[in-house]
């Protein structure tokens, strides 16, 4: 209980920072304040990826339940934290470039994300037996993890792109004004404590609704040869 | 593998004498390629636009024919019939062995009329046809994987293309950028090819690997 | 073939169709599995068939001592049921090569006329399946249960669409089969049961 008010406490802090303590970056305008949250919501995006990843194979070796539930949360959760990076990377774009979209590698790597998710929870949504649900969607999101990198990191190096990159960090090196750091980083953890919490909320709604359906969560290690 | 052959064999047969992907493919096909040439004239001119369309005709095609291939197996009752007697993989290189073919002759009609309606000329033609049949390869495994998958689920068919798209977007945006490179510059496009040889790649071992999990009821 | 089951349960569609189901059967000889309509049966059959994983529990197939994973035990295993359906564009004769094709069975034409023969089809080989009667098809389907000589035989409901003399066929099938095979039969049939030398009983 505490510590939630103290989360809500520390996301305030940073967000009042974000607007007075942190300098600009050269050359740009207030605009680039949205780092501070696009940057760390992209970030917390590919963490729940690879945290759907990881339980999707988990719950195709032991086939327990509770890791289709994980990898679940972390996909729903990762659709909606995908949505805020793509709504704030075409804020950012609009005041940079005046164009909210024009389909520069990364806004394309996210739109692809984007897809992903909701293709996702559209499988999740038209398989109802949950064993089976929880078997598809697995094997669906081992396909989408094992095409995404393909994508997010082999096409951007190919092709030129719009993204500040060079700007902020021009010797490839995290270049920021020390505060402007102090910032960005707390607003990353941040936004990382929130998503684990909200995501082990999840689970344990999802394991609740399954057990109060009388399905059998229990572990599989008994099974075929 | 002899058995995937086997399962290739039998459903060209099938479809052979009953047809119905094959018209689907063609049809859908014919319609979306007749609906561009009329907006857009023989002087689209522009190669972006050209490689766009072409691509679009081909998807639509491709996720109306190629969808059903598992789940006329179930509606026939022959699904587990086919499970008793092939192990999942075979089944998963089988079916998509006949999408890719139905794929390719439908091309083999299509692109030569677009190219017609449009007046096209390539500036590397090899580079074309790489481009083509290594998109091909990709989009046909990830329709197959996805109708496999799709097959158990509620709506059967009907969730293909929404489901596919993700895994498909990478190839068509190499395709289409292939596509356009083939069409103003006489080099390879090795770039995308090679983007399109990894992916197919990664889709159809991943798929033999991951077709037991798919296929279990 | 063996088959040895431990808390074996199936939950489908939010209904358990059973639970905690154990048994040990060894061929040769015939076992029915009996029970009312909607009492898992052919479900049953499906997951000793490999062809359904359970829900929970385990299931293995063994011959001799060597303990068989569910593809090998697949393909030493015939399967006739309503749920498993024959190739209807194609005729019987391509059906049968297109299954011993796919097994990497050795298969000829003398194969396919002696079985067709065998079941009273011969002359029919090369129409289309969709053309024959059920009880024809049925006939078919026998023939693909019993073409790779298998160790373990699954019937389901066998003599259903079966005339007099396909019933009297079957019966000769089965009681040849059962000499060297672990044959079990689910039916309601109160004459197919009695085939059997064990039974199990499954309750709605």
């Amino acid at each position: 209980m505490v510590w939630r008010w103290g989360l809500f406490l520390y996301m305030s802090a940073v967000t009042v920072a974000a607007f007075l303590y942190a300098p600009l970056a050269n050359k740009l305008f207030e605009q680039t304040r949205i780092i501070y949250w696009h940057i760390p919501v992209a970030w917390v995006t590919v963490v729940a990826f690879l945290v759907c990843g990881v339980e999707s194979v988990r719950y195709l070796r032991s086939r327990d339940l509770r890791h289709d539930a994980g990898a679940a949360s972390a996909a729903s959760l990762g659709l909606l934290f995908c949505a805020l990076a793509t709504v704030t990377g075409a804020i950012f774009s609009k005041g940079m470039w005046g164009a909210y979209w024009n389909w520069d590698p990364r806004q394309t790597s996210i739109f692809f994300l984007l897809l992903i998710y909701a293709a996702y929870g559209t499988l999740r949504a038209a398989v109802e037996e949950p064993a089976r649900r929880a078997r598809l969607s697995a094997v669906y999101g081992l396909f989408a993890a094992a095409v995404t990198p393909l994508l997010i990191f082999v096409v951007p190096r190919l092709f030129f792109t719009l993204h500040p990159d060079p700007i902020v960090n021009a010797g490839g090196k995290l270049e920021m004004h020390p505060r402007m750091f102090q910032v960005f980083m707390a607003s990353l953890v941040g936004f990382t404590v929130l998503f684990f919490w909200v995501y082990s909320l999840e689970v344990r709604i999802r394991l609740a609704a399954l057990r109060a359906d009388g399905a059998w969560t229990g572990t599989g290690k008994d099974r075929a040869a | 593998m002899r058995t995937a052959w086997a399962v290739f064999a039998k459903d060209v047969r099938t479809e052979l004498r009953a047809r119905y992907a094959l018209s689907a493919t063609f049809v859908f096909a014919l319609a979306t390629l007749a609906i561009v040439s009329y907006a857009v004239g023989p002087f689209g001119g522009r190669a972006e636009l050209l490689a766009a369309f072409l691509w679009t005709v081909l998807l639509f095609a491709a996720s109306a024919g190629l969808a059903q291939a598992f789940v006329r197996e179930m509606e026939r009752r022959t699904w587990l019939t086919l499970r008793l007697v092939a192990s999942p993989g075979a089944i998963l290189l089988g079916k998509w062995g006949v999408n890719l073919a139905l794929l390719l002759a439908t091309e083999a009609v299509v692109v030569p009329m677009f190219l017609v309606l449009f007046g096209v000329s390539f500036a590397s033609l090899p580079a074309f046809l790489a481009v083509l049949v290594l998109a091909s390869v990709g989009l046909s495994a990830a329709i197959t994987l996805v109708s496999a998958l799709l097959a158990q689920a509620r709506s059967h068919g009907a969730l293909v293309p929404a489901l596919a798209f993700p895994l498909i977007v990478p190839v068509l945006m190499a395709a289409v950028t292939g596509t356009k490179r083939a069409l103003v510059e006489p080099g390879a496009a090795v770039t995308e090819l090679r983007i399109l040889a990894a992916y197919a790649g990664i889709l159809v071992a991943l798929g033999i690997v991951l077709a037991e999990f798919v296929m279990e009821d | 073939m063996r088959v040895e089951a431990r808390g074996l349960g199936v939950r489908l569609g939010g209904r358990v169709v059973f639970a905690a189901l154990s048994f040990d059967w060894e061929g040769p000889g015939v076992i029915a599995v009996t029970g009312a309509n909607g009492s898992g049966k052919t479900t049953l059959l499906k997951v000793v068939a490999g062809l359904l994983a359970p829900s929970r529990g385990s299931i293995a197939w063994r011959e001799g001592a060597r303990a068989l994973k569910p593809h090998d035990a697949r393909k030493g295993l015939g399967f006739v049921s309503p749920e498993l359906g024959l190739y209807e564009d194609l005729s019987a004769r391509e059906n049968l090569a297109f299954f011993a094709g796919a097994r990497g069975l050795a298969w000829s034409d003398a194969d396919a006329e002696r079985w067709l023969a065998r079941m009273g089809l011969a002359g029919r080989g090369n129409d289309r399946l969709a053309g024959y009667s059920s009880g024809m098809k049925q006939r078919v389907k026998l023939a693909f249960a019993l073409m790779a000589r298998p160790g373990l035989v699954l019937l389901d409901e066998p003599g259903s669409n079966l005339d007099d003399a396909g019933r009297a066929l079957l019966a000769g099938l089965v009681e040849e089969a059962a000499r060297t095979a672990l044959v079990v039969v689910a039916t309601n049939d109160p004459a197919e049961a009695a085939w059997a030398q064990a039974r199990v009983e499954l309750a709605a």
